[in-house]
This record gives C-alpha cells, sequence and structure tokens, in this order.
C-alpha cells in the first residue's frame, strides 16, 4: 500500500550545517498491517511517520501511495490524500479547544474536497457510542479526561474512514491503566476493522504487541522484525 | 472585546464617510431648495469670472455695480423686475435686547418680486419708500419670532441696525431650512438701498438681480446683459448667470470640499484596516497549532487562506454595520438642526469600502497562515 524507497531528510542547521534525521531507508507498508517504530528520543520516529503521513517530503527518495509517486503532487493534491487515507494521532490529543467533542471529530470532513458516500454526522455518531464518549459530544475538550481527549482524536482520525493510522506516542500523555486503555483500542481497530496502523513509540512493552517492529538508531533502520 | 476594539477603527472611518455624505447630501439639498423657493427665470449678475467664483472667491469684492448699470438694463425688453443689492453680511440686528445675525440686502421694492417673497402681515416696500430711503425693514417670520414675541409685537417695531432704527413694516413668510447662518434665505433682512449708505458709502451695488418675464426669453436677456456689461467692464470682472449655473457652481464647491473631507475621513479607515492586519496577526501566532491541525487533517492553504480572510472581512464589516448603523441613527437625530440624509449609494459604498479593507489588510496575515509548513505549526509552542 505504502512503499518507501531510499529516503533521506536532512535539516538545515545555521548557515552550512545538516542534520540527518533519516538516512536511506526502504520500507514497504502492507494494508491491515500493524506496525510499530521503536527507538530512542532523536532517532527518527517521528520524521519518519511525518514522511509517511505527508506532513513533510522527504529530502532525497520516494514515496508512493497505491502505487502512485507522491512527490510531484502539489500542495492542493497532498493535503487531499492526508484528508481522505491518512488519519493523525498525536501525543498531545492536539483537538482545538473552541470546538466541542463533536465538532473537533467532524472536523476533517469539513475539508473533504469530494462528497462523502455517508453521513460524516452518523459516523462521528457511532464512533462517539464505540469510543465511549456519549453524552461528551457537546463539551469542549478541556472539561473532559486526557483518555477521552485521546478517544475524540482517534475518532476525528477515523471519520474519514482512512486507510492508514498514524499514532506517535498515542500513549505519553496519558497514565498507564488509560493509556493500555487505548493501546487496546488501537490493537481492536487493527484486528476487528483491518485497519492499517502504524505506531510510534519509545515504550518496548507496547512494541512488543505489534506484529512487526522497526527499530531506528541515529536515522538509520537498524533492524524490521 | 478585542473583536468590538478591532472593528472600531472601521466604525469610526465609516461613520466619519458616511456622516459627512450625509452632510454634504443634506447640504446639496438645502441650497437646492433655497434657490427653487426663488423661482425661476432668476438671472444674477455678480462680480468676478465663473472661475474665480467656481474656485470660492469673486462673491465679494471686485468691481461694483452703478446706477448707470441699472439705467441700461432696464432699456432691455422682457426683464420684469429689477433689483440692483448691496449686501452686507453677517450683520448683527438687535430687538428687545435679543441680537442675531442677518444678512442685509439693501434693495429697491422690486426684491419682493425678484426673491418671490410672500407676503404674511405689513406691507411690501413700495417705489416711495425706496426713492425717500425710508429707515424701514423687512423680516421673515422665522427671523421676527426670534427677536420679538409675536409677529403681531413685531410690526411697527423698531430693530437696531449699524447704530439705526429701523422700523418692521413687513413680516415675510418663512422660506423653509433654518440654522444654518448666511445661507439661509430666512435670515436675510432687506432694507431700502438709500438706508444703506452709511455702510455702503461708494452708494454701489454688489449685485444685480432680475427676472426675465418667461422661461424661453432667459438666454437672450442673459445674452443681452452681458453685452451691455461687456462695454463698461472687462468680461472677466463679472458673470451674468442663471440660477441653475450658481446653484452647479455651488454645487462644484460642496463636491470639492465634500471629496476632501470623505478624502481625510477614509485615512481613519486605512488606520481602521491596519487595526485589523495586525489583530489578525496576533490571531495567527496564537492559532499556529490549530493551523497545524487543520493542514494535518486535510486542509489546503486555499482553506486556511479562506478561513482567515474571512475572518478580516466579518471583523471590517462588523465594523462598517455598525458604523453605518450609528450615522444613521445620529443622521435621524440631527434631522431636528440640519437636513441630512443617507442615502444607499453611501450605505453601499461603505459596506464595499470596509470589505475590500477586509481583503486588503487581511489577505497579507491570511497568506502567512496559509503558507506555515503542517509539521512546524503543529509543533510550534
Amino acid at each position: 500500500m505504502i512503499r518507501l524507497t531510499s529516503i533521506c531528510k536532512e535539516y538545515a542547521i545555521g548557515e552550512n550545517e545538516l542534520f540527518i534525521a533519516l538516512h536511506n531507508i526502504n520500507l514497504t507498508i502492507r494494508e491491515g498491517e500493524l506496525i510499530s517504530i521503536i527507538g530512542p528520543s532523536g532517532s527518527g520516529k517521528s520524521t519518519l511517520i511525518h514522511l509517511i503521513g505527508l506532513l513533510e517530503k522527504p529530502t532525497r527518495g520516494i514515496i508512493t501511495i497505491k502505487d502512485k509517486d507522491t512527490s510531484s503532487l502539489n500542495d492542493d493534491e497532498i493535503s487531499k490524500i492526508r484528508n481522505e487515507f491518512v488519519g493523525f494521532v498525536f501525543q498531545q490529543f492536539n483537538l482545538i479547544n473552541k470546538l466541542t467533542i463533536l465538532e473537533n471529530i467532524l472536523l476533517p470532513a469539513i475539508y473533504a474536497k469530494n462528497k462523502l458516500k455517508y453521513s460524516p454526522v452518523e459516523k462521528a455518531m457511532d464512533l462517539i457510542k464505540k469510543f465511549g464518549l456519549l453524552g461528551k459530544e457537546n463539551s469542549y475538550p478541556n472539561k473532559i479526561s486526557g483518555g477521552q481527549q485521546q478517544r475524540t482524536a482517534i475518532a476525528r482520525a477515523l471519520v474519514m474512514k482512512p486507510l492508514l493510522l498514524l499514532a506517535d506516542e498515542p500513549t505519553g500523555n496519558l497514565d498507564t491503566k488509560t493509556g493500555k486503555d487505548i493501546l487496546n483500542l488501537l490493537l481492536n481497530l487493527n484486528r476487528e476493522e483491518k485497519l492499517t496502523i502504524i505506531i510510534v513509540t519509545h515504550d518496548p512493552s507496547i512494541a512488543k504487541l505489534t506484529k512487526r517492529k522497526i527499530r531506528l538508531v541515529d536515522g538509520r533502520m537498524v533492524a524490521k522484525f | 472585546m478585542r473583536t468590538f476594539l478591532t472593528s472600531l477603527g472601521i466604525l469610526i472611518g465609516v461613520l466619519s464617510v458616511v456622516l459627512i455624505i450625509a452632510f454634504g447630501l443634506g447640504l446639496k439639498k438645502y441650497i437646492e431648495n433655497q434657490f427653487e423657493s426663488l423661482g425661476a427665470n432668476l438671472i444674477f449678475v455678480m462680480p468676478g469670472s465663473k472661475k474665480t467664483i467656481l474656485r470660492g472667491g469673486g462673491m465679494v469684492g471686485g468691481i461694483k455695480f452703478d446706477e448707470k448699470d441699472v439705467n441700461n438694463i432696464r432699456k432691455i425688453k422682457n426683464i420684469s423686475y429689477l433689483a440692483p443689492v448691496f449686501v452686507k453680511t453677517g450683520a448683527i440686528i438687535d430687538a428687545n435686547g435679543k441680537t442675531e445675525v442677518v444678512e442685509v440686502i439693501a434693495s429697491n421694492e422690486e426684491i419682493s418680486g425678484v426673491m418671490n417673497l410672500e407676503l404674511e402681515k405689513g406691507q411690501l416696500f413700495e417705489k416711495k419708500d425706496i426713492q425717500k430711503g425710508q429707515k424701514i425693514i423687512m423680516l421673515h417670520l422665522s427671523m421676527a419670532e426670534k427677536l420679538f414675541n409675536s409677529i403681531d409685537s413685531a410690526l411697527g417695531d423698531f430693530v437696531t441696525l449699524d447704530n439705526q432704527n429701523f422700523k418692521v413694516v413687513a413680516i415675510l413668510k418663512s422660506k423653509g431650512g433654518g440654522g444654518l447662518g448666511g445661507g439661509d434665505i430666512d435670515a436675510h433682512a432687506y432694507i431700502p438701498f438709500k438706508a444703506s449708505y452709511s455702510f455702503n458709502p461708494e452708494k454701489k451695488y454688489y449685485g444685480l438681480y432680475f427676472k426675465a418675464d418667461t422661461k424661453e426669453n432667459v438666454f437672450a436677456v442673459k445674452y443681452e446683459v452681458q453685452k451691455i456689461l461687456e462695454k463698461r467692464y472687462d468680461e472677466d470682472d463679472f458673470s451674468v448667470m442663471e440660477q441653475s449655473e450658481l446653484m452647479e457652481t455651488i454645487s462644484s464647491i460642496f463636491n470639492i470640499i465634500n471629496t476632501v473631507l470623505i478624502a481625510i475621513a477614509a485615512i481613519s479607515l486605512i488606520v481602521g484596516g491596519i487595526g485589523i492586519m495586525n489583530i489578525m496577526y496576533v490571531t495567527i501566532t496564537e492559532k499556529v497549532r490549530e493551523i497545524g491541525i487543520r493542514r494535518a487533517i486535510g486542509a489546503t492553504k486555499r482553506d486556511i487562506l479562506l478561513q482567515f480572510l474571512t475572518q478580516a472581512i466579518i471583523l471590517s464589516l462588523l465594523g462598517g454595520f455598525f458604523g453605518v448603523l450609528l450615522a444613521f441613527l445620529i443622521t435621524l437625530a440631527i434631522q431636528f438642526f440640519f437636513p441630512a440624509y443617507i442615502n444607499l449609494s453611501s450605505v453601499v459604498l461603505a459596506l464595499s469600502v470596509s470589505s475590500a479593507i477586509g481583503i486588503i489588510f487581511g489577505v497579507f496575515p491570511a497568506k502567512k497562515a496559509a503558507d506555515l509548513s503542517p509539521i512546524d505549526a503543529i509543533r510550534y509552542e
């Protein structure tokens, strides 16, 4: 479904210095996979997930989604792919505080460029019920718990029925029990709905739960297992 | 609160522009009404060329006319009334311990025919009054009411003008309007020409007012008067104008003044626009992370640009709308004293200008927001 070929990502530091965040990454992600990207801080995990989610462009290399080379796409086309095919879940939840839970979940639908074949409100309400947020749909993010906020963020990532869910340290801001609940929720989504999920984590116990693990050290892929 | 303060700049700008237009329109209409009340076929001879009158000068000063000019013009057929006038503006008139400012028009008995003066009570000037140069005066009703307790008590009583007592012999019907000082016909006070010698020692006329007998003869009469006067004066020293020309001239002066005032008021609109630009930059700085989130879930650059541009336009339009509303209320309130009015085109202009300001001053901050890198924005603390 997604193929990364010879991907490099460099950042300019000052005038003459370059920081190489990723070296020659080759990776194929198949539909329905549950993958974890692990590695210490600064190893390039987040950069990799951002490249897969088309939030950033690689300095070199090619990313193809469903055999389509994304390097030649313009910003509008990339935004459309992000909107339709990719769902993001962040460590900081990244909800918009002035919008209600329902409005936050519906936000991607506002930016849909094609008419949806289903009702996004019904889909959002289904997700609210499924994730135990019923009764909270008109609340604002700062009035609900961290766990509920992350569930809202996951619901927002799913409202457009994406092919790929990218979760960057999804339990990093939660207590152990709530983190476990969120993790189970993600595992269930992969198991029951065959949703492709990539989880970035530095926690080996979370990585242990995924079928495929990618280890990064200093921007290099040191192991795929 | 921040929205209100941001819109306040535009509100004040729009309020000033709409009020100036309303005042301008009101003043123009007021003057038109005053001229219409003088009746048709009216012709004026005034010192100065039309160009100098257009520049706002020439109304006073320059050449003055004398009895010889009057006698020459009298020879022209098709003139129904001829009133040579000396005008003293800003004259102080006292009666009963009350003081008013009037425009004294010293003329002959034909002034009532020329100016369409209608009698409320008393007796209009007669030829013998003019010949004797009697110290008599005709006042408009509203002026008489200001100076005396009633028009009955005014009639036959005296007013003091230039340290001389003038007997009120006629109360003239009001021409409407009021509160405008010099331009107000109701503030005219008429005296016989000879009675003005104390403040007109040259015994000359400032202008010649007359009426053609029919509308068709206006052009011919003007032409003949022009020819007669050119024998004695240079053609740039005087102007022969009919009422509509004078009205156009005055309108042009008002249009110039109005345009200048609107341009000055428009500066406050620009200041308001800068205020909007400033607050939009602040808003965008506060919302960098939100912009990142929106971009991550699929918003295009155009979506972000439109979001902030819409916000800037709404802020501007809010200011514009409340500016128009406030201008409307103020205009309603001052209509008791001044004939200002708001027309649809000034409202449309104000709202279009405020949306344009929203677009012009909103587009740079909105573009800045749209151009943010999604990942940098989402990481912004």
